[in-house]
């Protein structure tokens, strides 16, 4: 009897331990894969300076940097985290969170002129992390 | 005058508060009538107080009172009246304050409706909401007042234009009336482990709270991502944005609860399991309303900067340690009375569906707080994107959609082969045919092909169940198709009401994977008045500009015909508006949605956008550049949503069955006791 209990215990915890397994797995190669880049900061960026590649960068857009094509789909800025600055140029839909000061990652490969070329560009939503906007420390102060 | 009424209320409200969770507790351990009724009375006088207090800025906001800060920065004179009743929830302290009073309004409710039951349960309900109350009032009171006054201005800021949108004024609201209901259950899950009472009747009594809160928790979803696909303009609904995160985990933690209350009531099984859910999924309530309140994403230093964070953390931590605790003294009281059995059996899928809800609410917390362990571990404030959050969830959520249609048919216990037969093999058929019609079509994804199957494969076996029930009712009860299947709803809400919540998610599934999978984008850079852009079988005459200019601001309109195969559509108009106080421009898309097929090969067309994005224009040429965007089976997506409110609305009702089997519970534990 307690032996049916048993073999019973462990055909149950074999099953819930294999599925949680293969989320793990399918967890850890997701993390792995090229492609699935996460962000990372424009001083790191510098920091770990290499050409080629995808890279994404989150900062913040310098104010009276941003250039507009007239009627196009040019647009060049410049984004800082506070300490490094970096230069980007970018071609397609901007979206109306786009702003100076507004958080902001970019997606692509720096060119060999020192101009960050991405292909995306994404911008956090403004009503939200009101906090952080309000409460961010001056640069480099942690 | 008013605003001071409005601070002092808050302040005693803070007083009142801390009774009510006093005197309950108190009652609890000495089982007071009067004090039970006293804090009674506080949670009344709460909840009248915040009423008071959410009167005070709502009066405020629309009598322009610019002196208090809050509306200064959230509102300005010629703001539409609509914006200056939602700028009460579009701030910090504003949308604290909201939580606050949905809170204490819940709270009342709930105490009135239980005044003369579940005598041993009540006491701790009350000191559980009210010490959640508390510490939003205290944070209100001392950290963000809503009603703290600053220099005399004569205009406000306003509110962001992106938000000035009727779904972005109800969204906040039902989100947080999600959030919120989840205190209920929490509370009497939390009372039950107190008084020892963890039978059913916890979970009987919490039902329809639950439902309520989670049907609100997904419809404030749904209505998120609605605003996101026509407000913000990039033709998606869905980015895996912190914020978004935020509701979507509770949300799966909340429907893992729901299916797993199921087995305790029908086996009673799995008490610990549906204890550390419903912890779990208010714990990440409070994290969410953290998460998008506090700053910690950007920054680990912003958290401890602002004043909020720590306070936040601190009460999570409370929260969760705290209820975790009080399980693990109570576990022995919390034995199960069945056990598992066969592996093809109902209680087992409903495992298995809720390990994977919970598995992806892992997975997604991980994934949105990597920043924070990055930057705690490396100093490193690494963020993941999107294609991850997808590579990691998909293959799961395609498990879900098939114990979808799994779990609601099969056996409890042990299901035979016979019986499984019965069942699954016409959906399965069925599903079996249209991947192969698929196949033929020319369709060679993998995911797309994938949950298609499943989702027909549910279909069929929620169809199988509306058939047969209904059919058994004709025969014993001779009643017509239309009348049985009526009735048959109408008797078993709960269950068939579940049915149809699954047809709204297989809609949406349908929405979705058919959504990301096959939509195309056209760029057209530069273009002239007059320019014909041809786009798939569909062509987009843009032509004309004008100039628009209202009070609140200044348009570029553009105009474009659209046609389809010869067939003039719609005219879709543009827009890139300039609001006065802001500095960069907003996008207005024009969207036209095919609903009708007018031949076979249209059907792959019902649902299908036509989304025109206006890139960027010159207002005196009109030169402009465009992005159109063809987005197959989106409007399935609202549709599904739709069907599952309406599913969950059923399951919500009150039922008779349920009733009778409510007191059932409450006349077992009378005899137990």
């Amino acid at each position: 009897m307690s032996g049916g209990t048993d073999a019973r215990k462990i055909k149950f915890l074999i099953t819930g331990l294999l599925v949680a397994g293969a989320m793990v797995a399918l967890f850890a190669v997701s993390l792995n894969q090229p492609g699935a880049a996460y962000y990372i900061s424009v001083t790191d960026f510098k920091r770990g300076q290499a050409h080629g590649d995808n890279f994404r960068i989150n900062g913040k857009v310098q104010p009276d940097s941003i250039r507009r094509q007239p009627g196009g789909m040019d647009l060049s800025f410049t984004m800082t985290d506070g300490t490094s600055l970096l230069p980007v140029r970018y071609h397609g839909v901007v979206p109306d969170t786009f702003a100076a000061k507004a958080d902001v990652v970019v997606e692509g490969e720096l060119g060999a002129d020192g101009v960050f070329a991405a292909h995306t560009l994404l911008a956090k939503c403004p009503s939200k992390y009101e906090a952080a906007a309000q409460a961010r420390p001056p640069a480099g102060g942690g | 005058m008013i605003v001071l009424f409005g601070q002092y209320a808050l302040l005693l409200a803070v007083l009142t508060t801390l009774w009510g969770a006093i005197a309950g507790a108190l009652s609890g351990v000495s089982g007071s009538e009067g004090l039970l009724s006293s804090s009674r009375r506080a949670i009344a006088v709460s909840c009248a107080l915040l009423t008071a207090v959410v009167a005070v800025l709502e009066f405020a906001l629309l009598s322009d009172l610019f002196s208090v800060r809050y509306v200064a920065q959230n509102s300005h004179m010629t703001q539409p009246l609509q914006y200056k009743v939602s700028a009460l929830w579009s701030g910090q302290s504003g949308s604290l304050l909201l939580w606050a009073w949905i809170l204490s309004v819940y709270s009342a409710v709930a105490v009135a409706i239980y005044r003369r039951k579940h005598r041993a349960l009540m006491p701790w309900v009350q000191a559980t909401l009210s010490g959640v109350l508390l510490f939003f009032v205290y944070v209100l009171a001392m950290v963000t007042p809503p009603l703290a006054v600053g220099a005399p201005q004569a205009d406000g800021a306003g509110m962001n234009p992106l938000l000035q949108n009727y779904w972005m004024m109800i969204h906040p609201p039902t989100l947080y009336l999600g959030y919120v209901g989840f205190a209920v259950p929490f509370a009497f899950g939390i009372a039950a482990l107190l008084s020892r009472r963890t039978g059913e009747v916890w979970i009987r009594t919490t039902r329809r709270w639950t439902i309520f809160a989670w049907l609100c928790l997904g419809t404030g979803i749904l209505l998120g991502s609605y605003w996101a696909y026509i407000e913000l303009g990039w033709g998606g609904y869905w980015a895996w944005d912190p914020v978004e995160n935020a509701s979507f985990m509770p949300w799966l933690t909340g429907t893992a609860f729901l299916h797993s209350v199921i087995v305790q009531e029908q086996k009673r099984m799995l008490k610990v399991w549906n204890i550390v859910l419903i912890i779990l999924t208010f714990s990440l309530a409070i994290f969410g309303t953290f998460l998008t309140r506090s700053g910690v994403l950007s920054s680990v230093h912003a958290f401890t900067g602002s004043g909020l964070g720590p306070h936040f953390g601190a009460f999570l931590a409370l929260v969760l340690c705290g209820s975790l605790a009080l399980l693990i003294w109570r576990l022995p009281d919390l034995r199960s009375e069945h056990r598992l059995d066969s592996l093809v059996s109902r209680e087992s899928s409903f495992l298995l569906n809720n390990l994977v809800l919970v598995g992806i609410a892992f997975a997604v917390f991980v994934l949105t707080t990597w920043p924070i362990w990055s930057e705690l571990a490396t100093g490193k404030n690494v963020s993941m994107g999107q294609p991850i959050f997808n590579r990691v969830t998909i293959p799961w959520f395609l498990v879900l959609i098939f114990l979808s249609g799994i779990g609601p048919v099969i056996a409890w216990r042990r299901a035979s082969f016979r019986s499984l037969r019965n069942s699954f093999l016409g959906p399965f058929v069925a599903a079996a045919g249209v991947a192969v019609v698929l196949l033929a079509a020319g369709v060679r994804q993998v995911y797309p092909l994938l949950f298609y199957f499943c989702s027909v494969f549910v279909l069929g076996t929620i169809a199988g169940e509306f058939w047969r029930g209904a059919r058994a009712r004709m025969k014993t009860a001779g009643e017509s198709f239309a009348e049985a299947l009526g009735r048959l709803i109408w008797f078993n809400k709960r269950r068939y009401g579940g049915y149809i919540v699954h047809l709204g998610v297989v809609l949406c599934v349908i929405g979705i994977a058919g959504s990301s999978a096959y939509k195309r984008e056209y760029t057209f850079e530069q273009v002239h008045p007059g320019t014909k852009m041809e786009c798939d079988s569909y062509r987009l005459t843009y032509d004309r500009h004008r100039l628009e200019s209202l009070p609140e601001y200044s348009s570029v309109v553009m105009e474009a015909t659209l046609e389809r195969e010869g067939r003039r559509l719609a005219v879709l108009p543009a827009e890139k508006r300039s609001y006065q106080r802001v500095e960069n421009p907003t996008t207005e898309v024009a969207i036209y949605s095919s609903f009708l097929p007018r031949s076979v090969r249209d059907l792959a067309r019902v649902g299908e956008d036509v989304y025109f994005i206006p890139v960027n224009v010159d207002p005196e040429s009109g030169l402009a550049s465009f992005k159109i965007m063809i987005n197959p089976f989106v409007n399935w997506l609202w549709l599904g949503g739709v069907v599952n409110i309406l599913g969950t609305g059923l399951a919500v009702l009150p039922d008779r069955r349920e009733r009778r089997l409510m007191a059932l519970a409450l006349e077992e534990k009378r005899a137990v006791a």
